[in-house]
């Protein structure tokens, strides 16, 4: 995404805000030690706080160009990634979660048959999810606002003795790292 | 005769020994626990190779076997021919050694995977191939070794292949061994129109007259490729993709060095090629200096050891080019146990810290994971030659060896520089990874206490303090070695490490300090002015983005590629010859003559009729001047 924080269709707070967040970044890779960051941080910080007030749109395009140069010219030339994150040592290290879940109705019995307590779990949850889709399905439209939901965190299960809705997708989620 | 026997049987008890696991993979019931039993394996085949050392060791038995005739094309030869001599029987147990310590540490570093079983009869595999390869007496026998190595460095770096850069890796692995393999095909090739043999041996007696550049060339960038050596370098350290384990056996100890020990294995005629020699020395001489450069500001713990493995590779191939074959096979044992012990203790480190192998995010490990440290500080200090470590017995000598010669003395300063920065690099490890507080996201429990940790780097440990020692008092000497020489050459090894050493503790104080002048804070609304000659910049980038050379091979070739791709796709195709030319140009042609005639024919009825009767009135006239008999006149 760091190539595209300054793209066209972001609003000018968006701009200046990823800018800084990513400068921060930098400044963190460059200065190895904390309180040499803080320091240099909070010189960043204060650059930034200078101008927070800015009404004049063009000054203020201007500006944002400035730092956007500035940036270009000191960034790290290997900034520090996260492990997991895009680009960094362990990102998409293993990958068999990506494989959809319905697959494993497709194994042969004889490897269902090494993990038989999982399958026999799972063959339980499939009668239950029959038994409630229904149910959930009607929760679910009820609790949706005509204009589309508000939020995507499922809801809870309202009533005594009804599963959450969607269940199944976190019951049957595989690890993303093999333990 | 029985000793000679079971000297020479004592390879066969190992393949036997190691192939047991691989086989047993055939029966129908496949058995538990698989990776003990390789792990078990190569345990027994070590002390399986220990017979046939002590043999060499006590009655000093080296033989030649050429056991089975394999095929013959017309006057051509190849059989089944194993070299036992001192590079192979020293190389063997070594390898075994470490590969036992590595697998044992791959069983807890491993764990977790869920295809563990097989990533260890890759292992194995792989260290089959190794054996071959180094026994191999016959070109094509150590062609089969060698084809395999690079095949099982392949799959073992694109282990993770859900990652899009462990592919892009093992691809970069392959692409540049194969450009290796031409040289050595090449070679082989020759010796087969030449000298009508592939037997090692026999090409060395065959050479008086016949000039041998093009061979030696060949196989030097065979070297070059499966060394890691300047040109075709930028595989090695993006092996790093590879787990842990794989690193430390393929790419520092084993695999990587194959390319030296072909050139070990070939010496008597490099001996003889003096254009051969100073090629190796001055392209040894560029690999270490450059890789070590690269080392000094890298921030990923394990390319850091890669770039110094790509640094003590390029240290060996100076070895060669100064004749001093003894010399670097003696530095490639060593480098084996403590580079070994390097990648083990990173391992440690970055299991232990979920994967976080940048040194910013590291620190204060000594506290955390005391007994890896101390580990990681010896095999530190072995690969800078610390007096009596095992490191301090090869490179202490290369570099005298280097000093005394009157070879070349821009390669010297070169491999000089290249010794200080070790020191500078190994430093920076010490200094950020070690020392000081600690940096990291998440402190964790330590857990170093678990024998597959400790037991294969304490062993590996024993090996970086000794092995120097024990190899070089047993090494039967061929050459005579200097014995005087005055005492800043006799010290320039040490003098300059310490210099690095220094230097680097001098950089240290530098950053601790706050800077003197803070940024300006109204320069936003200028435009910044940061120069961008400054040097110390150019050199930083240059060191850390390894010499821009992954950035030219393998983003500017390709993306000239394809822009000539497309270039002839869009503009020579389809806009030259299905356009311009065909359709296009007949409009074009055709355009001008239409217009002219159409733009003449708009409402000048005057001018028509002008020129009707005046073309007619002209027509007429010349038939009649020209025909005067025509029957209408008369």
């Amino acid at each position: 995404t760091a190539g595209k924080m300054a793209s066209a269709y972001l609003t000018h707070q968006q701009k200046v805000l990823r800018l800084y967040k990513k400068s921060l970044r930098h400044l963190e890779s460059w200065y190895i030690f904390r309180d040499i960051y803080r320091f240099h941080a909070c010189l960043l910080r204060a650059r930034f706080d200078q101008h927070k007030n800015e009404k004049d749109m063009v000054k203020a395009t201007l500006l944002l160009k400035a730092g956007e140069e500035e940036f270009w010219e000191k960034q790290h030339p290997q900034p520090y990634i996260f492990p997991d994150s895009p680009g960094g040592t362990s990102y998409e290290r293993y990958e068999r979660y990506k494989v959809p879940e319905w697959c494993l109705d497709y194994w042969h019995p004889s490897e269902k048959a090494m993990y038989p307590d999982y399958f026999a779990k799972r063959e339980m949850w499939k009668k239950l999810r029959i038994q409630s889709w229904e149910r959930e399905i009607q929760q679910l439209q009820e609790e949706t606002p005509a204009d589309g939901p508000k939020t995507e965190v499922l809801p809870p299960a309202r009533k005594e003795g009804d599963l959450p809705p969607l269940w199944w997708e976190y019951v049957t989620r595989p690890r993303e790292r093999p333990t | 005769m029985h000793l000679a026997t079971m000297f020479n049987s004592n390879l066969a008890v190992i393949l036997l020994i190691l192939a047991t696991p691989l086989l047993m993979t055939l029966t129908p019931s496949p058995l538990k626990n698989w990776a003990i039993r390789v792990k078990t394996a190569i345990q027994t085949a070590f002390f399986a190779s220990l017979f046939q050392l002590s043999l060499f060791l006590t009655q000093g038995l080296h033989t030649t076997t050429t056991s089975w005739h394999w095929m013959k094309i017309s006057t051509f030869n190849i059989s089944l021919s194993f070299k036992f001599d001192f590079y192979s029987i020293i190389f063997i147990p070594v390898a075994l050694y470490v590969s036992w310590s590595i697998l044992e540490f791959a069983l807890w570093y491993m764990h977790a995977d869920p295809r563990m079983d097989q990533f260890f009869k890759y292992l194995l595999v792989f260290l089959i191939t190794m054996i071959i390869l180094v026994t191999a007496n016959n070109l094509y026998q150590l062609f089969i070794g060698w084809e395999g190595v690079s095949i099982m460095s392949f799959l073992l770096i694109s282990w993770w292949y859900g990652r899009a850069d462990a592919n892009t890796a093992a691809l970069q692995a392959v692409i540049y061994n194969r450009v290796g393999d031409i040289g050595l095909i090449l070679s082989m090739t020759w010796f087969v129109m030449n000298l009508n043999t592939w037997e090692i041996e026999q090409t060395f007696s065959f050479l008086n007259d016949t000039p041998t550049t093009l061979p030696l060339l060949g196989l030097i960038l065979a070297a070059t490729g499966k060394s890691a050596q300047f040109g075709l370098h930028p595989w090695l350290t993006a092996a790093m993709e590879g787990p842990t384990p794989v690193s430390a056996l393929l790419h520092s100890s084993t695999m990587v060095v194959a390319g030296i020990f072909l050139l070990i294995r070939f010496h008597p005629l490099i001996a003889q090629n003096p254009t051969a020699l100073t090629i190796c020395l001055c392209l040894g001489a560029l690999s270490t200096m450059f890789a070590a450069t690269c080392a000094l500001t890298q921030n990923d713990l394990k390319k850091i050891v890669a770039f110094s493995t790509s640094s003590q590779l390029g240290l060996m191939m100076v070895t060669i080019g100064l004749n001093q074959p003894q010399l670097a096979f003696l530095h490639i044992c060593t480098h084996a146990f403590f580079k070994a012990m390097l990648f083990l203790c990173s391992g440690s480190i970055i299991h232990d810290f979920k994967d976080e192998q940048d040194i910013r995010k590291l620190g204060h490990v000594h506290a955390l994971l005391p007994f890896t440290s101390a580990c990681m500080v010896v095999g530190s200090l072995a690969l800078t030659g610390m007096p009596f470590l095992s490191g301090f017995f090869s490179k202490d000598a290369i570099i005298e060896a280097m000093n005394t010669s009157y070879l070349n003395a821009w390669a010297l300063t070169l491999t000089l520089l290249a010794t200080s920065f070790t020191a500078v690099y190994n430093f920076r490890i010490t200094f950020y990874a070690l020392m000081n507080f600690p940096r990291c996201i998440f402190l964790p429990p330590p857990k170093e206490d678990y024998s597959p940790v400790r037991n294969p780097i304490k062993r590996l440990a024993w090996g970086s303090i000794l092995a120097g020692f024990l190899i070089t008092l047993n090494c039967p000497k061929t050459e005579t070695p200097i014995l005087t020489m005055p005492m800043t050459l006799k010290l320039s090894a040490l003098l300059v490490t310490i210099l690095g050493l220094l230097s680097a503790m001098w950089l240290k104080t530098l950053m601790n300090k706050l800077p003197n002048k803070s940024p300006a804070s109204n320069t936003m609304t200028q435009k910044s002015k940061i120069p961008m000659d400054n040097p110390a910049k150019i050199i930083f980038n240059f060191s850390n983005l390894t010499g821009y050379i992954p950035t030219i091979m393998h983003r500017m070739a390709p993306k000239a590629n394809l822009t000539m791709g497309q270039l002839m796709a869009t503009q020579l195709m389809d806009q030259t010859w299905l356009e311009i030319s065909l359709p296009k140009g007949i409009t074009s042609s055709q355009l001008p003559l239409t217009k002219l005639t159409s733009d003449i024919p708009r409402g000048m009825v005057m001018t028509y009729l002008t020129t009707f009767i005046f073309t007619t009135l002209l027509s007429t006239l010349l038939l009649i001047l020209t025909q005067p008999d025509l029957p209408i006149l008369t």
